[in-house]
């Protein structure tokens, strides 16, 4: 049977009573490993596509970085990502909204404190009459720019949008009618932009956050909020290569600067599961895969922490690509080349989360609001991520619609050199604190009580290798043709019927969903 | 008012400027070069900076020469000599040292005396960037295509880049995506545990750089370096006859046998535009020299910022110029000594005076190096490249003395509060202070020493910035974007204006390629 396919009244979305509503499938197609937002997507995919699948979560409930830590704590600490914004054919596609997700749709204000102790008040629109007049306060030609900018941003994070939609061959053996052509369109939807705007694309991405910034403005803390995106979830500063590229992935990912308001990202965990049951899939939460069960180079299953084995034809991977190949494959099953190759993958996680339940009288605007004074300021606090420490000034994103603020904290490097994170817990909680406070006076006063997520706490809960969000740091020499490693871009591994679906793929980093879809569409393909 | 009438004019005696005209000259045509100084050679320049002390003021060692050019151009008939540059020697901080040496397996026992594995890794390391150096190379002699442009010229470059890409390896292609895109710590780390190794390794991938190592891009600039070959023997360096002066002065000669005319004293002032069309230039002195064409190998800004009304340009070019990287972060201090500094990782003069000494202990060292710099500081502990001239060429200085050669980095053309005696003269003291942990008797060795920042650079060689590439060597600045999109084939919008410099495709170097490759696309525009 399926599920209604609205949350019915009374019963909490996704608990264990929903899911044990099910029965479970005489025979499995597909097995996929992690229940987040890509893992469930390329199950409800593949279901669709009239798969048996079973999606199988480690922890007690799906959703991956879609929900919080969910620990019986005094209060729910929100989840991982402020908002999801899901891509919109994958929305339509899985007819989310049949299953009761309405993606947010206002955009958020992103705001910046300004030294005088005003704000910048930025909104991603071309015409948005106060983010005008916020930014002449600072420079009138900066304001006369604004526009442009925009109107730049939105087609070079469509183009982007476009390229991760596009599914990444393995050079230089094209499939040119299956890969091919598709890369040609992109391409020529790259052409199309027009001389100017594809050169600024190109030349963008690997540009610093200060080349970037700088080319468009000349207002400090206009330049420094905007860097910060530049280098938001990365283990690189303001001055390292590459910041173009994570400015234009993560408007893409928010659409705009400022994050979107409106039904919070458990919901879309909530709406994915349905979406697989409502195709006779199974989503079974509190079962740990140990092993991927590997025959003659080829994945015929998975071992679960309890002994339970569970066989079938493919094994889709939403976990990251470094613990699905070296940890639930092992590397004895792999090639040498390609287990070396995976060990040098860069995960590198260098952000805490750290939420604080006020008693509403923080004084934070809702939405959006960075510490991020000057391109300076970013630098610095990542010269501390560089040698092994926690950042003395800290690169903040504090995000609020109410009592709980959210902040997420850069720089806090997974390998500390002269602590340990016992200890540096306490540090990150006091900086984070300490600095939101010296921006908005009223925040230390609301202060009820503050828990902490620590990037070894992102690789025991969540089981992100090194804490890495991304599951793999979003630069240059890992993205594209060459992520999660050159050559298996294609969701494909050396193990025949075992494919990778998670951000570690091409298009990964976030909340897109494109992962997930691509991953479904390449297995659907090969097994054609 | 004087008045001369040639084929072409070519501003600037260095190397590309010569071998441009030489390449002209070539084809029978009427050639003058005009040089602002006194001594041809530009940055590749011999002078006696003490009675008696011959020093390779700027560029100091040579590997990057087009081979084909010196066959064309008959160098070694007309006094080019290159000398080897056996080694490397790496102090350490322990009172050890680690050698590289011109013998493979020297050099791989002397890296097992420290790390078994790593002595290992460096066998495979060699092989693998010989070889992605080597099928990079065509790169090099190529004009790079306009991939906005339908025009003929451009559709056939792009065919042959195709052809090019198609002609690679999986591996190769794959090898050499990830050397353009990555840090030169994140490959170092992938291959070595050695400090001393990495830190050595990576200095090559700053040079000219205002990057630190860990930066994305910067294993290209490694790549670049691995590029030279010097009598076939691949990515040799070697010390000029002479010193570099010696190489320029071949080339000079070469092209008064071929009937160039070389005026030196003749500072540039002005291209004269007639009819929309460059037609001459104007010099500082009033003097006009009239031609059919006119090629800069000037700096990018000066060549079409300075020398040209910008209202010959269309905005969307100047713009891309002023926005183009030439941030000098590199010093140099030549040292007039009257004995040979006593290293006390290897007493006594030895192979290491023969070689170059690299003070870079570690990756974090040169990190941290950067780290000053990016905040307008020169670094208070340098990476530095040293050699020593008079012991590969003793003509360099006089019996029993020495001079000594410090590239030094960083340093930075923007130093806070500007640069003056003062601060030449602290940097210096830093250099010296440096090179005195590992060779104690320095300072009383030294009878003069010359320090030259790259306002200094700027000041001599007139090079814009003092950056020693003519523009840095940034991932948004290679190949069909250097020095702008749509102009990186020698040609400039404005008809019968030509640019033929490290400004260019494909950088900097003593390389000679821009300007040979400039030259010729003259040549083709006249043949139609």
């Amino acid at each position: 049977m399926t599920l209604p396919s609205t949350p019915s009244p009374g019963l909490r979305p996704n608990s264990p009573a929903v899911v044990a509503e099910l029965k479970m499938p005489a025979h499995v197609d597909v097995i996929v490993v992690g229940a987040g937002h890509n893992g469930l997507i390329a199950g409800a995919y593949l279901a669709r596509a009239g798969r048996k699948v079973l999606v199988l979560e480690a922890r007690d409930f799906p959703g991956g970085q879609l929900s919080g830590p969910r620990d019986g704590a005094s209060f729910d600490a929100p989840a991982l990502y402020p908002a999801a914004l899901v891509r919109s054919e994958v929305v339509r596609e899985l007819e989310l909204d049949r299953f009761g997700w309405q993606a947010p749709t206002a955009p958020g204000p992103y705001v910046t404190a300004l030294p005088d102790g005003g704000v910048l008040h930025l909104a991603s629109s071309a015409t948005d009459a106060a983010t005008l007049e916020s930014i002449r306060r600072l420079s009138s030609r900066d304001a006369a720019r604004w526009p442009e900018f925009v109107a730049f941003m939105d087609r070079a994070a469509a183009f982007l949008d476009a390229a991760y939609a596009t599914g990444m061959p393995r050079l230089p053996a094209v499939d040119w009618r299956a890969e091919g052509l598709p890369l040609a369109a992109l391409g020529w939807k790259l052409r199309r932009l027009g001389r100017r705007d594809m050169f600024r694309v190109i030349r963008s991405l690997p540009m610093t956050a200060v080349e970037f910034t700088e080319e468009w403005f000349e207002a400090g803390p206009l330049k420094a909020a905007l860097g910060a995106l530049a280098v938001h979830g990365l283990t690189l500063g303001s001055m390292s290569a590459g910041g173009g590229y994570n400015f234009v992935h993560q408007w893409l990912l928010r659409g705009g600067l400022g994050h979107r308001t409106g039904a919070g990202p458990q919901a879309l965990g909530d709406a994915l599961v349905r979406a697989v049951q409502a195709h006779e899939g199974e989503v079974r939460t509190g079962a740990a895969v140990a092993q991927i069960l590997v025959e003659r180079q080829r994945a015929v299953g998975v071992r679960l922490v309890n002994g339970e084995e569970i066989r079938a034809r493919t094994v889709v991977s939403a976990a990251d690509p470094r613990r699905t190949l070296l940890g639930l494959v092992g590397a004895p099953e792999l090639p040498p080349e390609f287990v070396w190759h995976t060990r040098s993958i860069r995960m590198r996680g260098s952000v805490a989360k750290v939420h604080v339940l006020t008693d509403g009288h923080h004084g934070l605007p809702a939405g959006t609001t960075v510490v991020a004074p000057t391109l300076q300021y970013l630098e610095r606090a990542y010269d501390a991520a560089k040698y092994g420490e926690v950042s003395t000034n800290p690169y903040l994103e504090a995000t609020t619609h109410g009592v709980v603020v959210s902040i997420h904290f850069q720089f806090a490097p997974y390998a500390l050199r002269h602590e340990d994170w016992t200890s540096a817990r306490a540090t990150v909680e006091r900086r984070a604190v300490e600095t939101l406070a010296t921006h908005f006076p009223k925040f230390a006063a609301s202060i009820r009580e503050v828990r902490s997520i620590t990037p070894p706490d992102l690789e025991q809960q969540w089981g992100l290798t090194e804490g890495d969000l991304n599951h793999g740091q979003l630069i240059l020499d890992q993205v594209f043709f060459m992520r999660p490693l050159p050559g298996w871009s294609s969701h494909a591994t050396p193990i025949a019927g075992l494919y990778l679906c998670g951000s570690g793929v091409h298009g990964g980093g976030g909340i897109s969903g494109h992962p997930g879809r691509n991953a479904a569409r390449a297995i659907l393909r090969h097994e054609r | 008012m004087a008045s001369y009438t040639f084929d072409a004019i070519v501003i600037g005696a260095g190397h590309n400027g010569l071998i441009a005209a030489c390449y002209l000259a070539r084809a029978g045509r009427k050639v003058v070069v005009l040089e602002r100084r006194d001594i041809v050679g530009g940055a590749a320049v011999t002078e006696e900076i003490f009675p008696g002390y011959r020093f390779s003021e700027f560029s100091y060692v040579v590997s990057l020469l087009r081979p084909e050019i010196i066959r064309d151009l008959e160098l070694p008939r007309h006094g080019l000599k290159i000398l080897p540059l056996p080694s490397t020697v790496t102090p350490l901080d322990n009172g050890d040292y680690l050698a590289g040496w011109d013998d493979h397996d020297l050099t791989r026992r002397e890296i097992y005396r420290h790390s078994p594995l790593d002595a290992e890794a460096y066998d495979e390391y060699s092989r693998v960037m010989a070889r992605a150096a080597k099928a990079i190379k065509p790169i090099i002699g190529l004009v790079p295509p306009d991939p906005s442009s339908l025009g003929w010229r451009d559709l056939k470059g792009l065919l042959k880049l195709g052809r090019f890409g198609a002609s690679l390896s999986e591996t190769e292609l794959y090898r050499i995506s990830k050397l353009v895109t990555q840090s030169s710590a994140d490959l170092l780390e992938e291959w070595f545990e050695l400090d001393a190794l990495k830190g050595t390794k990576a200095a090559s991938g700053i040079i000219g750089t205002f990057l630190g190592p860990r930066s994305p891009g910067t294993a290209y600039v490694l790549l670049h370096h691995y590029m030279g070959e010097i009598d076939g023997a691949f990515r040799a360096w070697g010390f000029a006859k002479n010193g570099t002066g010696g190489v320029t002065a071949a080339i000079a000669s070469s092209a008064r046998a071929l009937g160039v005319e070389i005026r030196t004293g003749a500072a540039v002032d002005k291209v004269v535009v007639k009819g929309g069309r460059a037609a001459g230039v104007a010099l500082a002195n009033g003097d006009e020299y009239e031609a059919k064409v006119v090629l800069s190998a000037a700096d990018p800004k000066r060549s079409f910022l300075q020398f040209v009304d910008p209202q010959h340009f269309p905005d969307e070019f100047v713009e891309a110029l002023r926005n183009f990287r030439v941030r000098g972060s590199s010093g140099k201090v030549n040292i007039a000594l009257s004995e040979l500094p006593q290293f006390t990782c290897l007493p006594g003069e030895g192979p290491l005076h023969r070689g170059a000494v690299s003070i870079s202990p570690s990756i974090d060292y040169v990190e941290r190096a950067y780290d000053d710099a990016k905040y307008g500081q020169f670094s208070r502990q340098p990476y530095m490249d040293i050699i020593f001239p008079s012991m590969i060429d003793r003509d360099m200085a006089p019996p029993g003395h020495h001079v000594m050669s410090c590239f030094v980095q960083y340093a930075p053309y923007d130093i806070e509060g500007g640069w003056d005696d003062a601060k030449r003269e602290a940097f210096g003291e830093t250099v010296i202070a440096t090179i005195e942990k590992y060779a104690p008797n320095i300072r009383r060795a030294i009878v003069g020493k010359q320090v030259i920042t790259p306002k200094d650079i700027e000041r001599i060689a007139g090079i814009t910035g003092g950056n020693i590439f003519h523009g840095e060597l940034l991932l948004h600045q290679l190949f069909f974007l250097r020095p702008a999109p749509q102009w990186a084939d020698f040609r400039t919008p404005l008809p019968g204006y030509y640019f033929g410099a490290a400004g260019a495709h494909p950088g900097g170097g003593v390389m000679g390629a821009a300007g040979k490759m400039a030259a010729e696309e003259v040549l083709q525009d006249w043949r139609k």
